[in-house]
């Protein structure tokens, strides 16, 4: 049941993942609203990059990786049978830590997406698509005029802005966005948090991040993961201005992590 | 200058001296290898390079139309079988002595005629039979003795009667060398022949052709079945005891004796399926079969190697693992299969043993046109040759050698080429 009050996008009722006999996270219950940006912070190996590769089942292609609990995802159950993950990928794009494109044009990186699923029949649809999700990531001025050039030969802030393009080429609810920006310079960040906060008007956006600063700047509620458990979860500006528990405070202000 | 102490200046020298030993050693075995690969392929083309030439000689002959044409003036293969092109030959070139009258004499001399000589005659005239009724000037091929004499391979310090050729046939070669009536020309029929038992008119092209057409099938049957077995293994087998064993097995395939695949053919191919004896069809699967785990090798490290971002990005968009595989990383491992696969095939058109097995070791006069006709190998063929007593063969297994190590070059450079063709996207 979708519940409409709250604008939940993603409702997660005690998930635990374990990597063989390994347990990363443990019993995990979160929601997230709908066209917010959500981040996730914690120190590394707290569990909040599996938990965001649940959310589009990114986690099926470990082999003895399994997944317990409930991921509801505008009410239904992502992991139950009737979802084909190739489907729910399509409603939930994702954007990896390092600037992936494929090793072709410009062009042929943003229209694969839309290609697969249909979106898009003639060439000229499919061209409207690529500007038009090029102008949403903010790049179409830059790259207007080589869209045959291969997408590698961009600069690392551009490629990163091209991955983000090619999730949104597709239509999707959710962007999810593990750490984008850590292989990235200061301005390069710059651009693709501006990007998030433009972006988060039309989509629900979940980050990862390593940066607090980051999470500070761009989100407006902040989960504090640690060791596989969630500790805190809220408001961004109360988590890092009066959180409620010792972890959280610890790990703001740099004790560890 | 940083300061250094007296262990330290040691050490140092130490070092560079093994660094400066490793690089001797290296370039030696490299030069080494050179240096013995140059001896081989010279002494291969230096006995080799003397089959480029054929003695040849000039006759003049005049046929009559009436004895081979039919009656709509076309070239009648009935009426050509009754006609004596041999006697034809042998009376044109007798008239070059007349002053030999005996028997036996002139029987040694027509022996220096190739025995495929009147054959030769024959095919020129059914090609045009418009030279009919002329006195023509006409090139024959000599016999092989002949043609190693002239060529100087004829060894004449030998007892007169254990020798090929008499003492009164070598001053008639002499003579009709001296004439320039016989010429060492160009041999075409090298090229655009098939075996044959006389080394005049054996040709390395029913070989090729049979070669070819037996990496054609080589080539159909394994590549597609590699390449969707090492996705397979990559991309959907579930890691585990199957798994494991599938690949152990995999590695042991490529370590099995060639002949065993022919054994293997023999049985599946010719005994349980029925397939013709002697095929390209039957020898291309056998190789196919030994070429597969080489390319299955080589395509999983390939696949491997590319990133595994490319395969997320890919399912990150929702594209299924088969699309993944097929859209993005098989392209990538590309360069890769292909180097692989080009080496197999190396492997495969180099391979004899198999091919004994399944009856491609044949003496086979025609070259052949289809999958199933009866063919033979280059391999083979060198094989077969180097096994003739006729002197002459033994130059022409060395030049059809050169024949297989450049196809063998073409095909690897035709790798690093494609290669870096590929390599030039990522």
């Amino acid at each position: 049941m979708v519940d409409k009050k709250n604008n939940l996008k993603f409702k997660t009722k005690n998930v635990s993942v374990f990597y063989g006999s390994k347990q990363a996270i443990n019993k995990i219950s979160l929601d997230i609203e709908e066209k917010q940006i959500t981040a996730l912070i914690g120190p590394s190996g707290c569990g909040k990059s599996t938990f965001l590769r649940c959310l589009n089942r990114m986690n099926d292609v470990i082999s003895n990786c399994s997944v317990n609990g409930k991921i509801l995802l505008d009410g239904n159950n992502i992991y139950s049978d009737e979802i084909d993950p190739v489907l729910l990928r399509a409603k939930v794009g994702m954007v990896f830590q390092k600037p992936n494109p494929f090793p072709k044009s410009i062009f042929e990186n943003i229209a694969y997406g839309p290609r697969i699923h249909g979106i898009g029949n003639n060439r000229a649809e499919l061209t409207d698509l690529v500007h038009h999700s090029l102008e949403q990531a903010g790049l179409i001025d830059e790259v207007k005029d080589r869209l045959d050039d291969i997408a590698t030969g961009l600069s690392g802030g551009q490629q990163q802005r091209i991955c983000i393009a090619r999730a949104i080429a597709v239509n999707p609810d959710v962007i999810l966005m593990d750490e984008p920006c850590s292989a990235l310079d200061p301005i390069a960040t710059a651009k693709i948090e501006e990007l998030m906060s433009s972006l988060s008007k039309s989509y629900t956006i979940i980050i990862v991040t390593h940066s607090m600063q980051q999470a500070g700047r761009v989100s407006q509620k902040t989960a504090f993961f640690h060791m596989g458990d969630l500790i805190e979860y809220g408001e961004t500006p109360k988590i890092f201005t009066q959180p409620d528990q010792q972890k959280t405070q610890d790990y703001i202000t740099g004790r560890f992590g | 200058m940083i300061d250094k102490n007296i262990d330290q200046l040691k050490r140092l020298k130490l070092r560079k001296n093994a660094e400066m030993r490793l690089k001797v050693y290296g370039i030696l075995s490299i030069s080494l290898a050179l240096i013995m690969l140059a001896t081989l392929m010279i002494s291969i083309g230096l006995s080799g390079y003397s089959a480029l030439q054929q003695a040849y000689v000039k006759l003049e002959i005049n046929v009559d139309s009436k004895k081979v044409l039919d009656e709509k003036g076309g070239f009648s293969n009935q009426k050509a079988l009754l006609v004596n092109w041999d006697g034809i030959v042998s009376n044109s070139f007798i008239t070059n002595f007349p002053e030999i009258t005996k028997r036996s004499e002139k029987r040694s001399l027509r022996a220096l005629m190739s025995s495929n000589a009147g054959y030769e005659l024959r095919q020129y005239f059914q090609k045009n039979p418009d030279d009919l009724d002329e006195n023509i000037t006409i090139w024959l091929s000599a016999s092989d003795d002949f043609d190693q004499y002239m060529k100087g391979r004829f060894n004449t310090s030998v007892d007169e009667k254990d020798r090929r050729l008499s003492n009164q046939q070598l001053k008639w070669i002499d003579f009709l060398a001296m004439e320039k009536i016989s010429k060492l020309k160009f041999n075409t029929s090298f090229f655009v022949n098939a075996d044959s038992r006389e080394p005049e008119s054996a040709g390395i092209l029913g070989a090729v052709v049979g070669s070819t057409l037996t990496l054609t099938i080589t080539i159909l049957f394994a590549l597609p079945l590699a390449v969707m077995a090492s996705v397979y293994l990559e991309y959907f087998a579930k890691p585990g005891r199957l798994t494991d064993f599938i690949e152990v097995n995999i590695n042991n395939l490529a370590a099995i004796p060639s002949i065993v695949f022919g054994l293997l053919g023999l049985s599946v191919f010719l005994g349980f399926f029925g397939l013709p004896r002697s095929a390209p069809l039957v020898g291309g699967l056998c190789l196919g079969l030994m070429t597969i785990p080489t390319i299955i090798i080589a395509s999983r490290a390939s696949i491997r190697a590319v990133p595994p971002s490319i395969k997320d990005a890919a399912l990150a968009l929702g594209a299924s693992r088969m699309q993944a595989a097929l859209h993005h990383v098989l392209p990538l491992a590309a360069p890769g299969i292909l180097t692989g696969t080009i080496i197999g095939m190396a492997q495969a058109l180099g391979e004899t043993a198999p091919l004994l097995m399944i009856g491609m070791v044949a003496f086979i006069i025609e070259t052949p046109d289809s999958f199933t006709s009866a063919a033979t190998a280059m391999p083979v063929q060198i094989f077969m040759w180097s096994d003739s007593a006729e002197r002459a063969f033994y130059e022409r297994s060395s030049l059809a050698i050169l024949f297989l190590v450049g196809f063998l070059i073409i095909m690897n450079s035709l790798a690093v080429f494609l290669r870096r063709k590929f390599e030039k996207k990522w």
